[in-house]
């Protein structure tokens, strides 16, 4: 028996969260294949019909859906994580501060991921400015970042990784192949290694392997 | 030829590789498990990667491309493609000068001589998308209102810059060491600032 | 002169699905044009209004800037019985299109960039094959090649050694035929045809042409993104940006025959767009 179905495409970076949260909490799940580009088949009526506003992941668990990425890994958090700490939602300081977080994941789409698919896909966009709204977000998340670094902490919020930072992962991650380099942001440097460096890490396209952390050919 | 503050120590732990940029190169500087540094021009002899996008294993610095190994020396130790070959001394990379001293990596294309030891203490490294003369005017108009984030004589702030391209400055921030916390995050915000205050003249 | 060698050769500037929605607006060999469907029908034109030639091959639309276009190549596999073709969209890549197409001719790289697909450590070796550049077709060819793979194709199971023959019919043009898993008779062939937008930009489409009677269409076209795109952050990182056919700036090892073969026969032909010449 599988947890769920993830209405997946491999170069979409919300449908990653998904996959890398599964990975990491080792939740078995079922993939339909959307062929997001070149076929634009989540615009379709059949994909409409589950997501009415054509987007991916969309996520089925028995009769019910979910639409959201962010909610999704709150769904996988609370269903999955016998730890409870990947979404502490019930206590009164991190459970807020992990929704705003989520919150800014969603901005990060709409920026550094727009961005990419213009870079790459050559969405019919202004890439420019989401280029420029990108930036303005990597600073925004540096700087926090930088607060952590100060208060000799890893994650975005409290004492351990949460759905926070898999969602903020994957498009601040990808940023380089939307030509947005993370010279000038070295806590963000150090925060993608901690995600990458976490158990039951998966990969996507455009984000590589710790190879140090494999077995070497040199042994 | 001069020597380059690219980075801050604590941003680069053992076994990581970063990417800086000094006097038009590029470079990689990367540390090994061992704790040593080294900095060398940023392109793979095989076939031109940026070994900035490279991985550490052990003391030595592998290629993400086709994983060629360099030992600390630069010279390659390790062909995957032909592992039992042992690859000729002449592949080398390119090797740059690199010193720590009170927190801060800096770099230089010569053996330029290292710079003076201070009791400052490293608080950001960062790129700001003006130049030079644009960051250090916005330093000073930033500075002068006395207001929050606005840095105060007791905090000991001084300014470093790396002019990395035409309009395109990496800036190194070091206040006196042992600030408390909040202090730390108000002079944070401070540099945000004094970052907004050059790129708005720079592009007025 | 490179330019105009470059432009007497034919180019894929769209494919049959990207001219259901209007036309497309592209730029080939620096050249702005406008790709305007139906695919079968399809016409390109210029802001001047200068119209080139067109031909459908390959699910792709195909054209040329030249006043004396060298033929089109042919892949004939792609019209055998029983295989599914697979046009991928395009992908584009801050990279010279010879690098495209000299990475798309490398195996070492699989361990280390398609990690657990294509390769992985500490199955690094490349064992010695077969190159010639044959002088019938003036064609580049590599032969006899041969890597262990963890997942070869979207129909392999576990791990096994996968024989390659690679191809480059064109410069900006490379074809690989691999070990098909579930017809092993046969061979799987999967293609990129480079769209030089620039010296510096490629507009990538891949194209594939397989025997594979259980994946869908997107999961055989995804499975070709991901291999494409764990590629794309490696092209966009190399140094000098343009190929350099000065033996003496690069490194090959005996695992790189094929990248060598590769610039001496752009060397010869004079296909020097997206190269940096000797000396230069
Ligand atoms: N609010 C949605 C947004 C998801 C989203 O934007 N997904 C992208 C792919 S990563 C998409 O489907 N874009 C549709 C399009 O651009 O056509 C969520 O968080 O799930
Ligand atoms: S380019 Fe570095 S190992 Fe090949
Ligand atoms: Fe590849």
């Amino acid at each position: 028996m599988t947890a769920f179905t993830l209405y997946n495409y491999v170069l979409s970076g919300n449908c990653y969260k998904i996959r890398l949260m599964a990975g990491i909490l080792d939740v078995k799940y079922d993939t339909v294949a959307v062929d997001f580009y070149p076929g634009f088949e989540h615009r379709q009526n059949h994909m409409l019909a589950l997501n009415p506003a054509g987007t991916l992941p969309v996520m089925t668990i028995g009769e019910q859906v979910l639409t959201d990425t962010q909610a999704m890994l709150a769904w996988i958090a609370l269903n999955h994580d016998p730890s409870g700490t990947w979404y502490p939602a019930a206590d009164p300081m991190l459970g807020p501060l992990v929704q705003q977080w989520l919150a800014f994941s969603g901005r990060l789409t709409n920026s550094a991921g727009l961005a990419g698919l213009h870079s790459m896909l050559n969405w019919p966009i202004d890439g420019e400015a989401a280029r420029r709204a990108a930036i303005k977000d990597l600073r925004e998340l540096e700087l926090h970042l930088t607060d952590r670094v100060f208060e000799g902490k890893t994650w975005l919020v409290g004492d351990h990784p949460t759905i926070a930072d898999i969602a903020c992962f994957p498009y601040v991650a990808l940023s380089p192949d939307a030509g947005l380099d993370h010279d000038g942001y070295p806590a963000i440097r150090n925060w993608l290694y901690a995600v990458r460096s976490l158990p039951g890490f998966v990969t996507m396209p455009g984000i590589h392997h710790l190879h140090e952390l494999r077995e070497g050919a040199d042994g | 030829m001069t020597t380059r503050p690219v980075g801050l120590t604590r941003d680069l732990p053992a076994g990581r590789v970063m990417h800086a940029q000094a006097d038009g190169k590029d470079m990689v500087v990367w540390r090994a498990t061992d704790g040593t540094i080294a900095a060398w021009d940023n392109r793979c002899p095989h076939r031109g990667m940026a070994l900035s996008h490279g991985f550490v294993r052990g003391n030595r610095l592998a290629c993400l491309y086709h994983g060629w190994h360099y030992d600390r020396s630069g010279r390659c130790g390790l062909i995957p493609a032909h592992p039992d070959l042992e690859p000729p001394a002449t592949i080398h990379a390119t090797q740059y000068g690199v010193v720590e001293t009170g927190g801060v990596i800096w770099v230089s294309a010569d053996e330029a001589p290292a710079p003076d030891d201070s009791d400052l203490a490293p608080l950001r490294s960062f790129i700001v998308e003006a130049s030079e003369d644009a960051l250090r005017d916005a330093q000073e108009a930033t500075s002068a209102d006395g207001a929050p984030p606005a840095p105060e004589a007791s905090d000991r702030v001084s300014v470093l810059c790396n002019p990395i391209e035409p309009g395109r400055t990496q800036v190194t921030v070091l206040t006196a060491p042992g600030l408390p916390l909040p202090r730390l995050r108000t002079l944070s915000r401070w540099c945000e600032a004094m970052r907004r205050q050059a790129e708005a003249k720079e592009t007025a | 002169m490179s330019l105009e060698y470059a432009k007497n050769d034919w180019y894929a500037v769209a494919d049959i699905f990207c001219l259901r929605d209007g036309p497309r607006r592209t730029r080939l060999l620096e050249t702005d044009i406008t790709v305007t469907g139906p695919a079968e029908d399809a016409t390109v034109t210029d802001d001047q209004g200068n119209r080139y030639p067109v031909q459908l091959k390959f699910d792709h639309v195909w054209t040329t800037l030249g006043d004396s276009p060298r033929p089109l190549f042919d892949i004939p596999e792609g019209d055998e019985e029983g295989r599914r073709r697979v046009p991928c969209g395009v992908v584009r890549v801050n990279c010279s299109p010879l690098r495209a197409v000299e990475n798309f001719l490398d195996i070492a790289h699989f361990p280390f960039v398609h990690t657990d697909i294509l390769g992985s450590e500490p199955h690094t070796e490349v064992s010695p094959y077969k190159v010639a550049i044959r002088e019938e077709s003036d064609e580049v060819w590599a032969t006899q090649v041969k890597f262990f793979q963890p997942q070869a194709a979207k129909s392999a199971g576990d791990g096994i050694v996968t024989d390659y023959d690679y191809r480059v019919p064109a410069p900006t043009v490379a074809v690989l035929y691999k070990t098909c898993p579930p017809k092993p008779e046969a061979q799987d062939v999967i293609a990129i045809f480079v769209q030089p937008v620039s010296e510096t930009v490629s507009d990538v489409w891949p194209w594939m042409a397989l025997y594979d009677d259980a994946s869908t269409f997107s999961e055989m076209a995804q499975f070709q993104h991901e291999i494409f795109v764990q590629d794309r952050s490696i092209l966009e990182n190399q140094r000098p940006v343009k190929l350099p056919l000065d033996p003496k700036m690069e490194i090959p090892t005996r695992a790189d025959m094929t990248s060598v073969a590769y610039r001496r026969w752009l060397k010869k032909r004079g296909a020097f767009y997206g190269a940096l010449r000797d000396g230069a």
